[in-house]
Parts: structure tokens; sequence; C-alpha cells
């Protein structure tokens, strides 16, 4: 990694709980945000002051009420847009994000958008086709390679669209509400390959939801966000292990903290 | 607590699905409409000209005298093939400066916004110089060969081109751009993977405005610079002067429709190319 933060003390024990199998261990930071304030041209302030770091092996997902920064903070992490103060730390190279839309190219078929990012990153021809192939099969979308995306349901866009970011394998992930389309199943379905993709792959992951269930199911922590101008109002550490049991999303802990988490949330939106 | 009013309920069957209509149902339906229209203009032609004085009735000609003295003789068929091979020659040529010069002005505008600015408003003023001012300067400057009539073809067809061109490739979706820009990607990979492809659409529709104005822009051309054997242009002239207005009806006939031939051509192209993705394409979902 380029990335150099000096390594700081980690906080803590690893956070107990129902285990039903080892803690990961937290390495480096992998992404960090210091201060970061973000001020439109136009005057918007986005967001104030953000603190917010992130390790190896985390898994961090961001709640807040609609409008309060969430993508904007990954626009600032990616390089899209410069924050107005503040510092980002983290390996660009090795950064994945997927996009709050599909962005999907038209006049490509789903293989030929899943390709996309490989291309432009010179992946040979046939291995651009397997990896492609292989995540179009991970997302659900097998037998969609040889659609155009007109011709696909919103959710399945994103699925293309999510296909396409994890092809290139990044170590750290954002994920701006990808599943936020999908029905109730499709979404559970897909937030476990998401846990079992984070398992294998060791990678970092950012991620942004609006659903309080699906945050705590996927993430290591839960941070709420206050109304704009977002700031961090709150953080959870989710005591369960990885691998998820499916289970896990009917049992008293979790609905407790759900409970917890809306109940900020809601103090969020209304403060 | 008072009743609400019942509501009104109307039933609403289920529309049955017309089955994929045949190749020559299509074919009909795309057909039938204009001829029909077509036909009405016949019809308010032979109205016009029933009413023309009988020494008038010259200016426009029957389908019998167009038939008797242009259509049924096989020397005037002959002349019209040979001339139209003239005139459409004159036409593609003018076509093949055109486009690429257009789609260059039009990447370039593109390039920057001080580009677009610098070159724009001189884009529109070269538009608007009357070709008819010009020809005679032209003609001292060019002659009377076939350069100067592709020039002017050029001069006509490519105004369209950098205009709609620029057009598509400024609406490419700004998230596409950010994802080739997250990957480090050259602004010519951007431009070749992402701008041309989304704007393909936009510079057909402009090619299509091209297309259909080569044809006249040729025949234009021809009416000042006679020279040699020409095309249909020459032939309208010839037979203003010789007096035979059936062949000049011919000749302007055939003339429409090789510029209808053109622009389907290009019409047809677009749709193979883009119908697969774009919404404008044929195709249903
Ligand atoms: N390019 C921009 N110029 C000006 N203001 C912007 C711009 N992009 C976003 N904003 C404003 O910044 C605020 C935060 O936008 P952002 O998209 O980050 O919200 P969000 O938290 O992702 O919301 P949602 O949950 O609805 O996606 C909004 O008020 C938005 O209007
Ligand atoms: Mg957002």
């Amino acid at each position: 990694m380029t990335l150099q933060a000096e390594s700081q003390p980690s906080d803590g024990a690893p956070p107990a709980g129902p285990q039903t199998g080892g803690p990961r261990p937290l390495g480096e930071v992998a992404l960090s945000f210091e201060n970061i304030s973000m001020q439109f041209p136009d005057g918007t302030q986005a967001l104030e002051d953000v603190s917010l770091t992130i390790r190896q092996n985390e898994f961090v997902s961001v709640v807040g009420p609609s409008g309060c920064g969430k993508s904007t903070l990954l626009k600032i992490a990616s390089g899209l847009f410069p924050q107005t103060s503040g510092i980002v730390k983290v390996d660009r190279e090795q950064l994945g994000y997927t996009f709050q839309d599909a962005t999907l190219m038209p006049w490509r078929k789903v293989r030929g958008n899943v390709e996309l990012l490989m291309e432009l990153r010179g992946y040979s021809k046939a291995e651009r086709k397997r990896i492609a192939l292989e995540q179009i099969k991970m997302v659900g979308l097998d037998g969609f390679a040889d659609h155009y995306p007109k011709r696909l349901s919103g959710g399945m866009r994103m699925r293309a669209s999510l296909a396409r970011s994890l092809a290139l394998k990044p170590n750290v992930f954002m994920f701006d509400e990808p599943f936020g389309a999908l029905d109730e199943i499709t979404r559970e379905r897909l937030n476990d390959e998401l846990v079992s993709l984070f398992m294998r792959n060791s990678f970092t992951g950012l991620f942004i939801t609006h659903s309080i269930p699906e945050a705590v199911y996927l993430s290591s922590k839960v941070v709420v966000m206050s109304r704009r101008p977002g700031r961090i109002l709150k953080e959870f550490d989710i005591p369960f292990a990885y691998p998820r049991d499916p289970n896990l999303r009917f049992s008293a802990e979790f609905a407790a903290l759900c409970n917890e988490i809306s109940v900020s949330l809601r103090q969020a939106i209304e403060q | 607590m008072t009743q609400a009013p019942a509501p009104k309920l109307t039933d609403h069957q289920p529309v049955p699905v017309s089955a994929p209509s045949g190749a020559l149902k299509n074919l009909m339906l795309l057909l039938v409409p204009p001829i029909i229209l077509f036909s009405m203009f016949l019809i308010l032609y032979a109205m016009v000209r029933a009413n023309l004085q009988e020494h008038r009735q010259f200016l426009m000609p029957s389908g019998a005298e167009l038939w008797a003295n242009a259509f049924g003789r096989p020397e005037v068929l002959a002349e019209l093939a040979q001339r139209s091979l003239i005139t459409i020659g004159i036409a593609l040529t003018g076509l093949s400066i055109s486009i690429p010069v257009g789609i260059l002005l039009g990447v370039i505008m593109f390039r920057a916004t001080i580009l677009e600015r610098a070159m724009f408003p001189n884009l529109v003023a070269l538009q608007s110089i009357p070709t008819l001012a010009i020809i005679p300067l032209i003609q001292t400057a060019l002659g009377f060969g076939t350069l100067p009539k592709v020039l002017i073809v050029a001069k006509f067809t490519m105004f369209a081109i950098p205009i709609t061109l620029l057009l598509g490739l400024k609406s490419v979706d700004r998230g596409i751009i950010n994802l080739f820009r997250l990957q480090g990607a050259s602004w010519r990979t951007t431009l070749v993977k992402a701008c041309f492809p989304s704007a393909a659409p936009a510079l057909f529709a402009g090619l299509r405005i091209a297309a259909s104005l080569a044809v006249i822009s040729a025949i234009v051309s021809e009416l000042f610079f006679l020279a040699g054997r020409g095309g249909l242009g020459q032939m309208i002239i010839n037979s203003k002067i010789d007096f035979k207005y059936e062949q000049m009806y011919a000749a302007l006939i055939t003339a429409t429709f090789l510029s209808v031939c053109v622009y389907i051509a290009f019409t047809w192209l677009g749709h193979r190319l883009f119908s697969d993705w774009h919404e404008s394409g044929g195709k249903e979902n």
C-alpha cells in the first residue's frame, strides 16, 4: 500500500459478542478522513468537520438523512472532487467505487460494461472475459451477459454495476447505496454474497445505505451522520463475528442494535 | 363520520398484444402512409394544372407527357442515368470532405471551451455567407472544374456535422466520464470509448441532414459551373434552353429520388448501428 498513515494503537480489544468465528484482525489504516469539510461553489455546505478512520478488514456503514453528504464523502475519497478543507488518506490505485446510479454504458452489453474498468487498466482480452463472466455469475446475472442495459430492470443494472467494480478486486471498496433499488430477498442474498466476498478477499469496506438492518448485518462499525451539513454523530461497534449467520437477522441482539441505531438516526433527523 | 361516496370503478380489459408483424407487413406500414400522402400531392398538382390556362400548361407536364417525352424514351433514361452518376459523384465527394472535416471541427471544439468559443461564431459566420454571393469569386479562383462544385457541396453540408457532434459529445453521462477519470484514462481514451459512442446517434442525425443537402447542393453548384458534360443540374438548364420541360421535370424527379436514396442510406446505417441500444432505436424493449 502506498498509503502511509502512522499506525495508531487499536481501540482496545476486539468487541465481544455472540461469536461464531474468530475476530478479524484489524490492520493498518486503509482510509481516513481527517476534519473534512466540504462547501460547494454554490455555497452549499455539505460536510462539516468529518473525521473517520477505517482500518484494513473493517467494514463501515454510514447511515444518515438524505442529502446529508454521504455521497459527497465518497466522491471526496475517490478524488472526483476536492474537499474544501481537511485531509483524506487512501491508496486510490486500490480503491473500488460503485456509484449511487448504475452508470452503465448503454451501447455496451452487460459483459462489455463489466469489462470496462479492466479494459482501462489494460487487462488482456481473455482475462477480461473470464473475470467478467465470473462476476456476472456472482451477482446473479448469468444469462444476461449479452443483454443491453436498456433491457435490464433497475436492480439488475445495479448488479451489473457492482460486478464491474468487483472485477478489479480492490483493497478498499466504497459502495454508495448499491442495493437501494433491490427487493428484500435479493438484497439479503447479495448482502450474504458481500459478506463472503469480504471474508475471502479481505477488503476494507465503506458502505452507504438507508437500511439499518443491512448496515448492521454487513458491518463491523455503523456510523450515523447528522443532517446537512453532515457531521458524524455516533459510531456503533457491531460485535457479531464474521462470517455472519443469515439467521443473525432474527436474533434479539441484532434487533436491539438496530433499534438503538434507529433511535440515534431519528434524533439526527429531528434535531 | 360521513360515508365516502362509492368509488366509480371502470373495467379495464386486457389489451391483446399484437403478434410480431411480419417483414411484409412492416414494409407496408413503412411505405403506405407516405405513398398516400404523396398521392394527395399528385392530386393537388393535377388540380392546379387543370386550372392553368392552356398555353401555360407546359409548366406542369402531365404524367402522359412525362412518359412520352422523358421516362418512356430510352435515350432520355440513359442520359438521366449518366448525369445522375455525375451528380451523385459530386455529392458524395463533397460529403467525403465535409464529414471528416466536420467531425474534426466538432472534436476540436469539444477539446476545450476556449476553442469552442473561438470557433463556434466563426462557423456560424461561415455558414451564413451566401454561397451565391461568392460564386463569382470561386469561378475566378478555381475555374469551372469539379473542384469548386465539390467545395460548394462541402460548404453546404458541413455545418450540421460539428454542431450535432458537439452537442452529442457534451451530453455524455457525467457518471461515465467519472468512471474513466477514476481509472486515470487519458482524454483520447475517454473520447474514443465514452464520448464518441455516446455522441454517435446525435452525429448521425447531423449526417442525415448533411446527406439530404448533398444532392441538392451538387445540383445548385452545377447550375453555376456549367462545364463539360455535367450532371442533372446541367440537364435542367439545357432542357429549359431547349424548351423541353418534360425533361426538366424528369431531371428534377431523378434528383429528388437520389436525394431520398442518400438520406435513406444514412438513416438505415444509423439504425443498423444504434437500434440495439439507443432509445431512438426502433426495436421494442
Ligand atoms: N455538485 C454539487 N453542487 C452543489 N451542491 C451539491 C453538489 N453535489 C451535492 N450537493 C449538495 O450536497 C448535499 C449532499 O449531497 P449528497 O449527494 O452527498 O447527499 P447524500 O447524503 O448522498 O444523499 P442521498 O442519501 O439522498 O443520496 C446535498 O444537499 C446536495 O444538494
Ligand atoms: Mg447519495
